[in-house]
């Protein structure tokens, strides 16, 4: 139909080499605007068609239009960036730097020869410089679709059939997308605790514990991963008196090692934050001033209440799917919500794959991100990489706790023979130059040859030590291999050498 | 114009799985055995692409080539493109040479061995067909059993990380443990040779060689290798499907089958009428009064030159990374409408000096586009090359450029008429108005 109406070029020459009278532009305006017209209302077949516009949709979505896909991102929350930039990784980072910070002024810059008189918390501007950090961010996400030709789209998608895809629009009226190839990156959200009610107020999720009006007098943090540690952590500093309640018998989540685990409990407990493990929330009453918690030692079986101005409900994220149409397409999830997928993504419509925290896998943002560029080679070159085995986890606590690879509880149950190499940051020299001398390097070798199984840090950057540790493993390093290798002196990673030295023979200064 | 074949040279990089097409199919007939020497296939270098000829290869039998090397080009009817190497590897044998038309996808071109074969003890494996693999050049007396768990699965896939339980040259620096240890025990580089890697693509481990020594079971780090390869996959199995939702009743409509037809983006075509006779008037005064002759081409270069500068921007250009950032800001606004200068390059024709439209001669159509075809300076510089070309063009006695009124026209995208016309009309003015101003 186009064809008919483009005027092809010879013609329009010869046409106007006819008549005498020269046609200043070829091409009425009319002729474009009608073609465009029709366009409308037939959806256009793009090659990718990506919903949701989190870590896993938007790193999807550039790195397809680097690879010269037709590529649309469909993502309803008016910003792209997803869960990480707007609700999660990002902000809480914020927060954490910024409630350290001033932590740090009240009880520690004294003792450093720093003496700050009348050190006051503008809760205010402390949100404010959040918000300024998200929005740098997710606007750079856009600008980055726009660099590299991603249609992006606000609103949200659902399935009408394999290859079509309905846009509610966030502006009103509906759009239709046909797809290729689909995506589908909607991400996770907080899996709420039966019985109690979230309202973002008094029971918050941490999207709502990252936006709270004032500081609590107590809070309650029900479950101690990562995230609820990191939010009581936050809170803690600035000036909450937080608890802990955990259903296990550590805190960090069951991927962090036992040891260190047991390493950060004690240093968190002596920054203030008291925890209960082995606890059962039973459940709440939030018709009174405060809310008050019915728990249950789960092995002594002593009941308790506990009382808090907020209750930060952390127990966890789980797939979101809603209103995606699965229903309309047959796609099945796992019995924890996880859309079902294959080695390479695909669900069993094999156009249309998964990626990020809506599938398999742990919920991280880096993963997601890792996924999004080998769910796009896949489509694009028929090959992608992800190594599951080399994905660090980090809890930004002070001390930060990381670690990568197997934890020693783990191989203990797979009867594995390993060794042992650690080694403290009071012996560093660079920790001891910094007053900061919390935490160690644990690094866990197999016994005969030498091959890093994993490696866990607590302490000051260990974020940031982790990658070593990741690279190590992704190449199969022994440790040897890193305590042969030069590492800068005074450094904190330092104490990372010479836990590996202390696998394969000693560490030189413990 | 005349680069149009380089201009529109695509540069491919096969992903290893297509280079080793061939290797692949056979690997999985003949387990995990060292596979030495592969056949190179002609490459479907685009979807629609069956045969393609060899315009030239980059690199001499026997040579060695690294990742990302072009090894040879190709030419199909639509384009010349580049094949980049994406393993490094050795060139063991050109099958066809340069020059090679015609030839089917999937034919053999060549053959390929790893990096570090010996070429003389290389056997050429037969072309295509189930053949028995070929003999591998090495000894596998000391290869390590398979390591048990390894399924079928796994050690058929060609880009698998899992070691292949054979001895391997190593061809990266070797880890500073193995160094160490190899030099405590002085061993020299042959034993290197002889050891069973069982790292990540075959990289030589500490445990390798411990066990090439035998203080700890020649088969523990292949053991440990596929335990840790295991982990490296998402656990997907024992999935527990969720129950099934209830179906909402209506029947999903059938996909929309006649899926629009990408847009053809055709370009248009803006024109204005242009009069040379003041130019050749100027041209005359100055060659009779300073004694100077200037091409054509100076007065049109230069009206090219004054038009193209500050031109409003195109719409179809691509924005900045400043703009595209201050657009997603809303500042766009505020900081647009600044000059851009423009590349246009006329094409100018001779209006026919006496319009008789000639519904036979359907030919007008063709020479105009060969015309296009030739560089504007060329046209009016008057190279000895262009008068072939032209003659070739049009065998006419004056053909190319009227004394009197040219058609000047630019081709471009759809939205930019506005922008190319302005242009027209400033080239316009500054040879009609006053061209003398242009050269002065
Ligand atoms: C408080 C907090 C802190 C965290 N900190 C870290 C950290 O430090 N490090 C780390 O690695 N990870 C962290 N995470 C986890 C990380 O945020 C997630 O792993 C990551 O965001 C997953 O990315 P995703 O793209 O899969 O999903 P999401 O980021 O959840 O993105 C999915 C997007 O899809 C959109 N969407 C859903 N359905 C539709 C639809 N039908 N149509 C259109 N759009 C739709 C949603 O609006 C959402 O924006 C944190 C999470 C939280 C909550």
């Amino acid at each position: 139909m186009l064809r008919s109406l483009s005027v092809p070029r010879a013609a329009v020459r010869s046409a106007f080499k006819q008549s005498s009278s020269l046609p200043k532009v070829v091409a009425p305006s009319a002729i474009a605007r009608l073609s465009k017209r029709s366009y409308a209302t037939e959806a256009e077949e793009r090659d990718l068609v990506i919903i949701g516009g989190g870590v896993a949709g938007y790193v999807a979505a550039i790195k397809a239009g680097q690879e010269g896909l037709k590529v649309t991102c469909i993502e309803k929350r008016g910003t792209l960036g997803g869960t990480c930039l707007n609700v999660g990784c990002i902000p809480s980072k914020a927060l954490l730097n910024n409630s350290h910070l001033y932590h740090q002024i009240l009880h520690d810059t004294k003792n450093r020869g720093i003496e700050v008189g009348d050190v006051k918390l503008n809760l205010e501007q402390l949100m404010k410089s959040k918000d300024t950090a998200v929005a740098g961010l997710t606007k750079g996400v856009e600008f980055l679709f726009k660099k590299n030709n991603v249609e992006y789209i606000k609103g949200t998608g659902s399935f009408v059939n394999e290859h079509e895809i309905k846009v509610n629009l966030s502006e009103g009226g509906e759009r239709s997308v046909v797809g290729k190839n689909i995506i589908i990156a909607t991400g996770s959200e907080a899996t709420p605790f039966p019985g109690l009610e979230v309202d973002e107020k008094r029971i918050v999720t941490s999207t709502g514990a990252l936006a709270l009006e004032k500081v609590p007098e107590s809070m309650v943090v029900i479950g101690g991963g990562i995230i609820g540690l990191e939010m009581g952590s936050v809170w803690s500093r600035l000036g909450a008196k937080v608890t802990v309640v955990e259903y296990l018998g550590q805190i960090g989540g069951p991927g962090m090692d036992s040891e260190i685990s047991k390493s950060a409990q004690k240093i968190l407990k002596k920054q203030g934050i008291d925890f209960k493990l082995n606890t059962k929330v039973l459940g709440g009453d939030v018709s009174g001033d405060k809310i008050k918690l019915e728990v249950e030692a789960a092995k002594g079986g002593k009941n308790e209440t506990l009382e808090a101005e907020v209750v930060l409900v952390a127990i966890g994220r789980r797939p979101y799917t809603a209103g995606l149409g699965l229903e309309n397409i047959g796609l099945e999830t796992d019995e924890r919500g996880r859309l079902v997928i294959d080695s390479e993504y695909r669900t069993k419509i094999p156009h249309i794959r998964v990626v990020g925290d809506c599938t398999f896998g742990p919920m991280l943002a880096h993963k997601a991100e890792e996924e999004a560029v080998a769910v796009v080679e896949y489509i694009k070159k028929g090959y992608g990489h992800v190594n599951y085995g080399a994905i660090p986890s980090v809890m930004y606590t002070h001390p930060e706790v990381a670690w990568v690879g197997q934890n020693e509880q783990e191989l203990k149950a797979a009867g594995v023979k390993y060794k042992i190499g650690t080694f403290p940051f009071s012996a560093n020299s660079r920790a001891k130059t910094n007053l900061d001398t919390e935490g160690m390097v644990k690094m866990i070798v197999d016994a005969e040859t030498d091959r890093i199984l994993g490696i866990h840090i607590i302490g000051p950057g260990a974020g940031e030590m982790i990658a070593e540790g990741t690279l190590a493993i992704e190449y199969g390093a022994s440790s040897e291999d890193i305590g042969r290798t030069s590492h800068a002196h005074p450094t904190l990673s330092e104490a990372f050498k010479e836990a590996a030295m202390n696998c394969y023979s000693s560490a030189i200064h413990f | 114009m005349a680069s149009f074949a380089s201009a529109c040279r695509l540069s491919v990089r096969l992903s290893a799985k297509q280079l080793r097409q061939d290797a692949t199919s056979r690997g999985f007939r003949t387990s995990a055995r060292s596979l030495a020497a592969q056949n190179f296939t002609m490459p479907a270098l685009s979807p629609t692409m069956t045969e393609g000829n060899i315009a030239s290869w980059k690199f001499k039998e026997g040579d060695s080539f690294s990742a990302g090397d072009v090894l040879l080009e190709i030419e199909t009817d639509k384009a010349s493109m580049d094949v980049e190497a994406q393993d490094d590897g050795i060139l063991a044998k050109i099958i066809q040479g340069d020059g090679s038309k015609g030839l089917k996808v999937g034919t053999r071109i060549g053959v390929l061995a790893e990096p570090g074969d010996d070429l003389s003890t290389l056997e050429i494996p037969a072309d295509a067909g189930p053949a028995a693999a070929p003999p591998a050049p090495k000894e596998e007396s000391k290869a390590a059993p398979e390591p048990a768990s390894s399924s079928k699965a796994e050690a058929s896939k060609p880009s698998s990380p899992v070691p292949s339980g054979t001895p391997k040259k190593q061809t990266y620096p070797l880890l500073p443990s193995v160094q160490h240890l190899i030099h405590e025990h002085g061993l020299d580089e042959s034993a290197i040779d002889k050891m069973t890697p069982t790292g990540p693509n075959n990289r030589l481990l500490k445990g390798d060689v411990l066990a090439y020594l035998g203080s700890i079971s020649t088969s523990y780090p292949a053991e440990l290798s596929s335990r840790i390869e295991k982990l490296s996959h998402l656990d997907l199995s024992n999935i527990k499907i969720a129950p099934p939702a209830p179906k909402p009743a209506k029947a999903a409509p059938p996909p929309a089958a006649a899926a629009a037809t990408a847009p053809i983006i055709e370009d248009l075509e803006v024109a204005v009428p242009i009069s040379l006779t003041a130019v050749i008037e100027v041209q005359k005064r100055i060659q009779s009064t300073l004694g100077v002759f200037l091409p054509l081409s100076t007065f049109i270069a230069r009206a090219t030159a004054l038009a193209n500068s500050n031109l409003p921007r195109s719409k179809t250009s691509p924005p900045s990374a400043d703009e595209l950032f201050n657009q997603v800001l809303g500042l766009d606004k505020a900081t647009r409408a600044k000059g851009f200068k423009g590349n246009f390059l006329p094409q100018i024709s001779a209006l026919p000096a006496r319009s008789s439209p000639d519904p036979t001669k359907k030919a007008s159509t063709a020479p105009a586009k060969k015309k296009k075809d030739l560089d504007i300076i060329d046209i009016l510089s008057g190279t000895t090359k262009t008068q072939q070309a032209r003659a070739a063009a049009a065998p006419k006695p004056l053909p190319g450029i009227s004394d009197s009124v040219n058609v000047f026209s630019v081709k471009v995208p759809r939205g930019d008429e506005k922008r190319a016309q302005l242009f027209l009309d400033r080239v316009k003015t500054a040879l009609e108005a006053e061209p003398g101003r242009l050269v002065l």
